[in-house]
This record gives C-alpha cells, sequence and structure tokens, in this order.
C-alpha cells in the first residue's frame, strides 16, 4: 500500500462506469521508482487532465495505459480492458496522439488519413475527419509540407481515424507558438463535442484549465490533487485574496485595522488572505461603513487559481536533493 | 488473414505512389545501376574474357541485374526502414490495430515491385544496348536468383536497419556496408581478378558475389552453383535470427 493523497470520489469497487481507471500503479527501472502507487479515474465523455512537471511521470502512466509498457504493479483498465493483456482490442477502441511520433513524409494528408482509417473496423468519414482537424485546404498536400501545427492537427486526424472512444494525448501542443496552440485547442474541443473522452498530459497551467473538466497533480510519481480546477485549487488549502484601494484615511492611520482581519496595508493596496471570504468581506464591509469608509473602492476578491496550487505544489521538489 | 493481404497490400500501393514522388529515392534506386550499366557496359563492348568465346557483356549484364537487386532489396528498404523507425512512424504504427505482419509485408511488396522493375529494366536495356541476353533455358535460372536475391537482400535490409541510428546516416550506412564487397566481388569489372587468395576466400563468404554468379549462370552456362545457394541461404537465416533478436518499433 502507498501513502498517496488520494481525492477522488470514485469508489475502489467500482470496476464500469470509468472510461480509464488506475489503482495504486507502480512501475520502477531498475532501482528508479518512477511511479509509486497513482490512482485516478477517468469518466466517459470528460477531459481529464494529468498535469505535472517533466519528469513527473506523465508520459510513462500513458504509456502503460496504451499497453506500451507493463506495469510494475497496480491494476488498470481502460474501456474495461487490461492494455498488458489485450492491447490489440484496445487498439481498435483508442486513439493516440504520442510525442514525437512522425509522419511517412511523402504521403499526402488525405491519402494518409484514408489509410489510417482503413485499419479500423469502423472509421470516421474522411470528410468529417479533415473538418474537424481543420485540414480541408491541405488535404492533397504531401505531409513534409505542413507546418509544425498543421502536423499535430493531423496527428489527431489519425487518432480519431478509427472512431474512438478513448483519445490520448500526450503533450499535445508543447513547442507551439500561440496561434498554433489555439488551433490545437480548438480541434479538442472539437473532439470533446463529439462525445470522445479524451485523456490528456501537458505541463501547461491555461491548457489543463482551459481544457479540463478534471484535472490531476503528478508529482514525483504521485497522484498530489485531483478533482475540477475549482476542487483541486480549493483542496490544495490556499486561501481566498481579498484586495482593495487602501482608504487614505488608513493610510494616515485615521482608523485601525479591523480586529481579527490579518489586513496587510501594502501603500495603495490593502491585502488579506482568507479561509472564509463571505465572513471576511462582510466583516471588513461593516468596518468600512462603521468608519465612513465607503463601499471600499477597487474591491477584489479572488479564488485561489489552479497556478497558485500548482506553484505551492510543484515549487520545491522534496524528492529532489 | 484475407484481411492482412488486403491492407498489405494497400500499404505497397501507398509506398510505391510514395516512392516515386521522391526525386532522391527513385533516382538514387533506377538511376544508379543504370548509368553503371550502361557506362561501364558501353567499355566492355567488343571484349571477350580472357580464354573464352564469352562476351565481357554477358557476365557484366547479370552482375549489374545482382546490383540493382541489392540496392533496392538492401539499401533501399534497410534505409527506409531505419528512417521510418527514427522518424517514429513504425511507433505511430503500433498505437493502430494494423497487424504488424500487413504493414511489413507492405513495405515488403512495394520493395519487390521496385526490385522487379529495375531487374527488368536492366535486363532490357542490357539487351537493347549490348545485345546480352539470357541463355537459352536461362529463365527459370534468373527467375529463382531474383526471388532468392530479394529475400535475402531484403532479409539483411531490415537487419540492417536496426543497427543504423540515425536517418541522416541510414543511405550512407546502407551503401558503405556493401559497395565496397561489390567491388572486389567484381560486380563492376566482368576481368576483375588477381585478389589474393585470403581476401578471394572472404568475398566468397559474403553473398554480394554469390548472388552475382547465380544471375550469370542464367545468361550463361556455369556449373551448378550449390555453394552459391549455400550462401545465400546461410546469409537470408543470420539476417532473419538477427531481424527476430534485434528488430524494433521505436528507438
Amino acid at each position: 500500500m502507498t501513502d498517496t493523497c488520494v481525492i477522488d470520489e470514485a469508489s475502489p469497487a467500482a470496476t464500469d462506469g470509468f472510461a480509464v481507471q488506475v489503482r495504486h500503479l507502480r512501475k520502477s527501472y531498475g532501482s528508479t521508482e518512477v511511479l509509486r502507487g497513482v490512482d485516478f479515474d477517468v469518466r466517459y465523455g470528460e477531459v481529464f487532465c494529468l498535469l505535472g512537471p517533466n519528469g513527473a511521470g506523465k508520459t510513462t502512466t500513458l504509456e502503460i495505459l496504451e499497453g506500451f509498457r507493463p506495469p510494475t504493479g497496480g491494476t488498470v483498465r481502460v474501456l474495461g480492458i487490461n492494455p498488458a493483456a489485450q492491447s490489440a482490442r484496445l487498439r481498435e477502441r483508442t486513439g493516440m496522439v504520442l510525442q514525437e511520433c512522425g509522419f511517412p513524409r511523402l504521403a499526402r494528408v488525405a491519402e494518409l488519413i484514408d489509410i489510417w482509417r482503413s485499419y479500423y473496423p469502423n472509421p470516421r468519414p474522411l470528410g468529417e475527419l479533415l473538418d474537424v482537424v481543420e485540414l480541408t485546404e491541405v488535404r492533397n498536400t504531401q505531409v513534409r509540407k505542413l507546418s509544425g501545427g498543421q502536423r499535430r492537427r493531423l496527428d489527431f486526424a489519425l487518432a480519431l481515424a478509427g472512431d474512438p472512444d478513448l483519445v490520448f494525448l500526450d503533450e499535445p501542443t508543447t513547442g507551439f507558438d500561440p496561434e498554433a496552440r489555439r488551433r490545437c485547442w480548438a480541434a479538442i474541443e472539437n473532439l470533446r463535442r463529439l462525445g470522445t473522452t479524451i485523456l490528456l498530459t501537458t505541463h501547461y497551467l491555461d491548457e489543463a484549465e482551459r481544457l479540463a473538466d478534471r484535472i490531476a497533480i503528478l508529482r514525483a510519481g504521485r497522484i498530489e490533487l485531483a478533482g475540477t480546477t475549482h476542487e483541486v485549487a480549493a483542496r490544495a488549502g490556499l486561501a481566498t485574496r481579498i484586495s482593495f484601494t487602501t482608504p487614505s484615511a488608513l493610510r494616515r492611520g485615521q482608523v485601525v485595522v479591523p480586529d481579527g482581519i490579518d489586513l496587510a496595508v501594502r501603500g495603495p493596496v490593502s491585502v488579506c488572505h482568507t479561509d472564509n471570504a463571505a465572513m471576511t468581506l462582510r466583516r471588513l464591509l461593516d468596518w468600512a461603513l462603521e468608519n465612513r469608509l465607503g463601499d471600499l473602492d477597487g474591491l477584489d476578491v479572488s479564488a485561489p487559481s489552479l497556478e497558485d496550487t500548482y506553484l505551492q505544489l510543484t515549487g520545491p521538489d522534496p524528492e529532489i536533493t | 488473414m484475407t484481411r492482412s493481404v488486403r491492407l498489405a497490400a494497400r500499404q505497397a500501393l501507398l509506398e510505391q505512389r510514395s516512392f516515386w514522388r521522391s526525386a532522391e529515392y527513385a533516382l538514387f534506386t533506377f538511376a544508379f545501376p543504370l548509368m553503371i550499366l550502361l557506362l561501364i557496359g558501353a567499355a566492355n563492348v567488343g571484349s571477350y574474357l580472357p580464354g573464352t568465346h564469352v562476351k565481357n557483356t554477358t557476365v557484366f549484364v547479370p552482375s549489374i541485374l545482382a546490383f540493382g537487386v541489392i540496392v533496392a532489396a538492401y539499401v533501399n528498404l534497410g534505409s527506409k526502414v531505419a528512417v521510418l523507425r527514427h522518424d517514429g512512424v513504425l511507433k505511430r504504427i503500433k498505437t493502430t490495430p494494423l497487424p504488424s505482419v500487413a504493414y511489413l509485408g507492405g513495405l515488403l511488396a512495394s520493395t519487390v515491385a521496385t526490385t522487379v522493375l529495375i531487374a527488368a529494366l536492366t535486363g532490357l536495356i542490357g539487351w537493347l544496348a549490348f545485345g546480352a541476353d539470357p541463355r537459352p533455358g536461362g529463365l527459370p535460372a534468373l527467375t529463382g536468383g531474383l526471388i532468392l536475391g530479394i529475400v535475402c537482400f531484403a532479409t539483411l535490409g531490415l537487419a540492417i536497419s536496426s543497427v543504423i541510428t540515425s536517418a541522416e546516416s541510414a543511405g550512407p550506412i546502407a551503401y558503405a556496408s556493401f559497395l565496397p564487397i561489390a567491388i572486389i566481388s567484381g560486380v563492376f569489372d566482368p576481368t576483375f581478378s588477381g585478389l589474393p587468395q585470403w581476401l578471394s576466400r572472404l568475398v566468397a563468404a559474403f553473398p554480394v558475389k554469390a548472388l552475382a554468379q547465380l544471375m550469370q549462370g542464367a545468361y550463361t552456362a556455369r556449373p551448378f552453383p550449390a555453394w552459391d545457394l549455400v550462401n545465400l541461404a546461410l546469409w537470408t537465416a543470420a539476417g532473419a535470427t538477427f531481424v527476430a533478436w534485434r528488430f524494433r518499433w521505436h528507438t
């Protein structure tokens, strides 16, 4: 057993109803432990994001789910199938976008998608695939002449050719310029609209925040936190930040900081952090009213962001000495 | 089974279409052997092998036939598979339910098509330009030599692909690993002789001279090529063993 911090609502007894189920997954290469007891579930139809810094074990996890590597310990079910035992059956129902997978350079776009369709029992129509990834205009272009972003979208088209129930995307936008990322995201959102379950890894927070229904933060071979973006931020125990323009009376020392509120006056801005935003806010406004400070100009309440959570979790890595 | 055959055929068609789109592949595979055939062939017109009535070109044309088979089956397939592996195309294929045998079958079928075409062109040009044609009753020997040559050198091509570690070095390594042997095997010079005994023994151990002699046997009467057949069979077995041991779908 492991002491992993698992925050997920799935009961260990349930084996159906999840597109992906991972329990106590461990993987070692020699004496190096890459995964130290990973647990998470992916529901049908959702976009699930495995977020973590480089070297956290994201790709290893994905490769085990895809049946490319056997796990050292734990159980894994993908669409109810054990990938290590029945990878061939799994291939018919999954699509994969791997890191650094090339194309036959001399094939044309439509030609390549079309032969990929022939590999699957129930392929998606060619025209639809070209539409989803916005490659219709370059359908007769040789693959070697495509841009990086177009190639990645061709990756998607190939991954979708078999009309998969589940798509794995391993760091789909790493190294892209903003425009290529935007179109890549659009393609992923198109996929989601088709009802495809997507398991995606990334080390970009904005990508996870934008695309994912649920997120799991993987760090040093363990899931640190899992849940929706808001849940993850809330469960990390980060405080809500309340700030407002420092009233001149407060700056001049004519009023005192309210009792029981940890208010920091930083020149023109006053800031406090709280675990109970509603109560703190009420007391601040009461205090302002009592001292005739008005409605507190520039009042801002910000929930802890995924970025705050992520930076707190991944900042100092205790595993690295 | 039929599904695999159908998929392999489709793969082979795509490979062929791609092959002809690339000037470098097509040029190297076809232009190089045919250029050698015409240039060196022209230098041998009117000459006879020392002490015989056999024309130089009667030996030279089938030697270049063997050379073409090796370029198409060994150099081309070997460097192609190395590049496919290096680029991650083989790995991508493994993400699909396509049976490995169908994919490799397609690559091999395309290689066979290319090899047969270059052999046919070499034979045709050798006949038109130099009047060299198979001896009466030589066609079975020619067909048999062609089949054995393709099987042996395609296997060795798959084997060498596992040794090549980068896409850039694929072509050069494939060529460099057989051109010197082809030269000292006398493929480019029908009157080539004078090797020290140890070297000619070494040459006889390689499959290049064996295939060239099988092809020559289709053009001019030679004793039954027992050793050449054994040689090719042994190299095929060695190559297949190496492939089974070392072949990888990704780097």
